[in-house]
Order: structure tokens, then sequence, then C-alpha cells
């Protein structure tokens, strides 16, 4: 008995998966796309039956890229068959651009440079006095300093005359004005950095990291200089503010009467050459020719 | 232009979260709407498109007075209100009938606009022939050797390709692969051989697969429609540095380089070993008595006594040696 014989028979069956081609195809796998770049039959596809000589080219071309998806690594799960897919190559553009980083606040910079990891906290504690689970902070939380106290202990330090049920809530207060005023502070800076990289990728293309407190400062002035002109008097009559700094105009400088004869000479060239010289408007001659003829 | 909205809730600010550019993006979104005037060709080739690339589409049902190629801002205001960067349009005019446009945003601003004409179209429902699921990653062919050198067919082929990709998938199920598009782009009908006269085709095809005998299957297709022959029209592309900025790859994206390792012109993995500078002091040199080392301060000790010797060797001068 002849095998190859059986084997050409079981083969001859079914219809062929290789397809011939001139030009090899390009894949993109990621995108499961083929690009054939084969001239193609002129005749035929000004022929009626287009649509079917498209079907039997798109087939061929299918069938490479069908032959080429079944060559990557599969691996076999419940739902079926899997093709791990390559990397997109060809180039598409982003929808949205690409995200800016966010400048660290003071606590992220410091937290950074000591090294402090953030962990997760559960979100329950135990109170052993209440012998429940508490929030570890908000409504009912663990962290209300006793603020549901109904009494407070007179120390012997304390001034026995003082409210310190007021005290605590001030405290209180305090604190959370004093964290607000810190994310104000954070986000200041994040906008200064942000506008001072802008502008010096605008400017120079060279990002400087500068000084962050100067750079608000700077701003600050800047945004006072700006608010002064609202007033009917350009600031003149303004109460000033404490701490605040000395505008700069342009100052007018006045030249002793009796100087040094060489500059005073060198200045005066220097004008006779900006109003007459060479590169000034008339370009050396005193008397526009064409135009004073024109004239008289 | 719509304000910066500040959110008021956790949930507008979860959804305006979603929003905000991603290092790794979503699928882009498509809007097919109609022009002030269109024929029912545009309608259905509209819907049909549509029907390609949902879920990620929105179908707006009134026209819209809108022209693209003359003023955009509308384009913008749409894609910023339902953050949508892809559009297909479609109008019929006395001018341009049939007129498909495909445009394409980035950052809110318009990025690339091409107009089509439709020649010829078939629809979804003209083909009664078994239809792919909704929501399928479509496979792409496109012939044609224009793809490759026609600035215009390479911009349709970005674009097509761009607008029915879907998700950006690690992995794909075999079974899953239903459709194939096929894009084919014939040579230029007229003869100063500009490529843009030249009509493409597009066809959908659902794949069948077939047994070979062997593990890869056999292809049979089966036109499963939309068919449009498409002419080009007016076109409009993104700036150099426009198109440079949304090519843009984020650091997080690009492949690490591996340091070291490189694959040499035969296919093999060549390793590079850094050792550091050897130490020769260690070195084991042949072994002699008078190379032995010695504590340094054997050494020391050593030297001072020669000096010692050196010194009474001259202080025997000759008074001395009366004195003795």
């Amino acid at each position: 008995m002849d095998v190859s014989t059986q084997l050409e028979t079981q083969s001859s069956k079914y219809k062929l998966i290789t397809v011939e081609k001139p030009i090899p195809l390009e894949f993109d796998l990621g995108l499961l796309a083929a690009y054939d770049t084969n001239t193609l039959d002129d005749q035929k596809l000004k022929s009626n039956n287009i649509d079917e000589y498209l079907k039997e080219y798109t087939r061929d071309g299918t069938q490479l890229l069908i032959n080429e998806i079944f060559k990557l690594p599969l691996s076999v799960e419940d739902v079926g068959v899997f093709a791990e897919l390559p990397d997109v190559t060809t180039v598409l553009p982003r929808e949205k651009p690409i995200p800016k980083v966010k400048p660290l606040t003071r606590w992220e910079k410091f937290a950074k440079a000591k090294g402090i990891q953030k962990r997760k906290k559960d979100k329950l504690i135990y109170d052993e006095e209440k012998g429940e689970w508490v929030p570890r902070w908000g409504y009912k939380g663990a962290n209300d300093d006793g603020a549901n106290d109904w009494l407070i202990p007179v120390s012997n330090n304390d001034d026995p005359y003082e409210d310190l049920f007021a005290k605590r809530r001030e405290a209180k207060k305090q604190r959370i004005e004093k964290n607000s005023s810190r994310h104000q502070r954070n986000l200041e800076e994040a906008a200064a950095q942000q506008n001072k990289n802008t502008n010096t990728i605008a400017n120079s293309g060279i990002v400087t990291t500068t000084n962050q407190k100067s750079l608000r400062k700077a701003e600050l002035n800047k945004q006072i200089a700006i608010s002064k002109f609202a007033t009917a008097s350009i600031g003149k009559f303004d109460k000033p503010l404490e701490g605040e700094p000395k505008m700069k105009g342009v100052k007018r400088k006045f030249e002793p009467t009796i100087a040094d004869l060489k500059k005073e000479k060198e200045s005066n060239l220097s004008i006779l050459k900006k109003v007459v010289g060479k590169g000034s408007k008339n370009d050396g001659d005193i008397l526009n020719v064409r135009k004073a003829s024109y004239i008289f | 232009m719509l304000k910066t909205i500040k959110p008021k809730t956790a949930r507008s600010a979860r959804a305006l979260r979603k929003r905000e550019p991603k290092i790794q993006e979503n699928p882009k979104t498509a809007i097919f709407l109609r022009g002030h005037k269109t024929n029912n060709i545009i309608n259905t080739a509209l819907s049909d498109l549509c029907a390609l690339k949902k879920p990620d589409a929105i179908t707006f049902s009134k026209k819209n007075e809108i022209l693209p190629f003359e003023d955009d801002t509308s384009l913008e205001f749409f894609s910023q209100k339902n953050d949508a960067s892809l559009f297909v349009i479609g109008n019929h005019t006395k001018k341009r009938p049939q007129n498909l446009i495909f445009a394409r945003m980035f950052d809110g601003q318009v990025l690339d606009m091409i107009e089509v004409g439709v020649v010829n179209a078939k629809s979804i429902a003209d083909f009664k022939t078994p239809k792919c699921a909704v929501g399928m990653k479509p496979c792409f062919l496109f012939n044609g050797d224009l793809f490759e050198t026609s600035e215009i067919h390479k911009k349709f082929k970005n674009m097509l390709l761009d607008l029915f990709r879907g998700q950006t998938v690690k992995s794909i199920n075999l079974s899953g692969i239903e459709h194939v598009i096929s894009v084919t782009a014939s040579p230029p009908q007229k003869d100063d051989g500009d490529p843009s006269t030249g009509i493409v085709y597009f066809r959908t095809y659902t794949v069948q697969m077939k047994k070979s005998g062997q593990r890869i299957p056999r292809v049979e297709l089966e036109e499963m429609g939309p068919s449009f022959d498409f002419q080009f029209r007016r076109t409009k592309f993104a700036k150099e540095d426009v198109y440079m900025a949304a090519t843009r790859v984020p650091k997080e994206l690009k492949p690490k380089k591996i340091k070291n390792i490189d694959v040499n012109e035969i296919g093999d993995r060549v390793g590079r070993i850094h050792l550091g500078k050897q130490d020769l002091s260690q070195l084991q040199t042949r072994k002699m008595k008078g190379l032995k080392k010695r504590a340094i301060e054997e050494i020391d000790a050593m030297d001072i006594e020669e000096i010692n010797k050196e010194d009474d060797e001259e202080e025997i001068s000759p008074n001395k040696r009366q004195k003795v």
C-alpha cells in the first residue's frame, strides 16, 4: 500500500490554503491588517463582473492574513483559541495630547526625598472605649478629638475660667484653615510652574527649574501692578498694602551739564548717524533729490 | 466654546476624569451626521457605516447645517460635547452629489478631512447573507500599490484604519474573526496619472473558515455589505507639526530598550557582559621568596633599621675615632 497516494487523495478533498503572490504582503497583525501592493488586473477592474474579481482577490489576501494570524502564539482557553497579537506598527494619530505630568505637591516632594511610600490603611478602626468598629475619619469618625465629650477635666495648668470646648473648636478650625491654605499654596505653585514651563518652552525651548517661591512672588507682584491701574487715579491715592513692592517705571536720567567731552561728542555723533547715517531712513543722503525735484 | 466645567458631584467628576487625556487611549468614538441635504443613498450609507463602527458610534438623527471644509467650528463643538474624535458627514448637493466627509480630530481641533463621492453603493440590507456580530474587530485588506505611493490614498487608508479598528487588544479569539473590510484602489482613470482620480472600492465580507485538512483553515468569503465605490474630492490634511504632535508616543508606551542584548545578522542572540576592571594586584605570579608579601609594619621596621645603619656609618668621623 502506498501512503503517498492516500495522502494525496486525503488532501485533494480540501481546497488549498496557499496563495501565490509576486510581491509578498505586508502585515500589521496588531490591527489585523494586510497591505497588498501587487498590481491589480486593469481589465477585470473595468469589466462588469468586478465584484466577482474583488471577492476572489480579497479571498486570497484574507487567506494569507489568516495564515499569518494562525502562526502567532496561540493559547487555548475555555472560550476558544486565542492568538496573541503583536503591537500595532501602523502609525495612527492620537485622540488627545499626551497627558502632562502633574507637578508634585510639597508633601509629595518631601515624601519622595525621604522615600516615604503610601500604604493602604483600613477605613475602619477598632475603638476600644466604645467597643466597636468606627470610621478612621469623617462622620462619627475616630479622630473627632473628643468633640462629643460631655466633660473636659481642667488640669492644673489650664485657666479655670477658660471655655475648653470653645478652645478645642477653635483649634480644629485653625487646623482646617492651615490645611486649606497649604492646599491653595500647592495649587498656586503648580499653576506658576506650569505657566513658567509653557513660557520658557515658547521662548527658548529650554525648561529651567527655578525657585517656586520666587516664581509665585513675581506672579503676585505682576498681578498687584495690574490691579493698580483699575482705580481712577491709577493707584496714586491707594492705601499701600503691607510690604507692597515699589512699582518700577521708566526713570528719567539727566546727564551732568559739564561732562567728558569725548562722550558727549560720541553720543551726538551717534544721534547724527541715526538720522542721516547709513542704515537710516534717508540712507546717507540728506537731500532726497528725487523727492525734491518732484516738489519744486 | 464651552466653558470649562468644574464638577459639583463626585459622579460628574468621574465622568470628566474619563474624558481627560490618557496614556493608553480608549477607542475613538465616531459621530455619524447628515448635512443640510441628503438623499436615500447617503442616509443608508451613513447608517451602514455606523453599523460597522458600533458600539463606539453616535448617530445624529437630525440634519445639521454644516459645511466642514468652510467652517469647522461646529465639528469642534460636537467633538467636545460628545467626547468623539471621528466624524462621518453625509450630504448631497448639486455641486457635489452623494458626498461623504471623513474627518478626524486631535485635541479638539480638526486634524484632517477627506471628502469622497459615492459613485456606487449597496447597503447591508441589499445582501441577503449572514452578518457579523456587533463590535467585532474587523480584518483589513488594502489592495493596490497606490496605498503605498499616493499621498491621498495613504491618508484614506489611515483614516479607515482609525475609524474601524475598534479596541486595542493584546489577544484575539480566533473564532471572533468574522468579517474583513477590503479596500481596493484602482489605477487613475484619466491619462494625466493623477492618482486621486482612481476609484476606491470599499467592500465588506464575512469570513468563513472551512476545513483544509491542516491546522490553518481554508478561508471563504461572502459579501456582507455595505459596498461602496468612492471617488476622491476635496481634502484637508494636517500641518506637519500638528501631525507630529498627534502621533507622538508616550514614554510609558515605548518599548523598553534592552541593554547589552543584541540579535546579530544570523539571528543569534548575543549578550555583552561587563565585568569591571580587573584587580591585578591580587594576581598570583610565580612564588619567590624575594617577592613574598610582607605586612607594611614589617617593611617600615626594616627600612628604619637600614636608615639607622647608614647613619651610623656616616657618624664614624675621624675625631670620634680619636676619642675611641
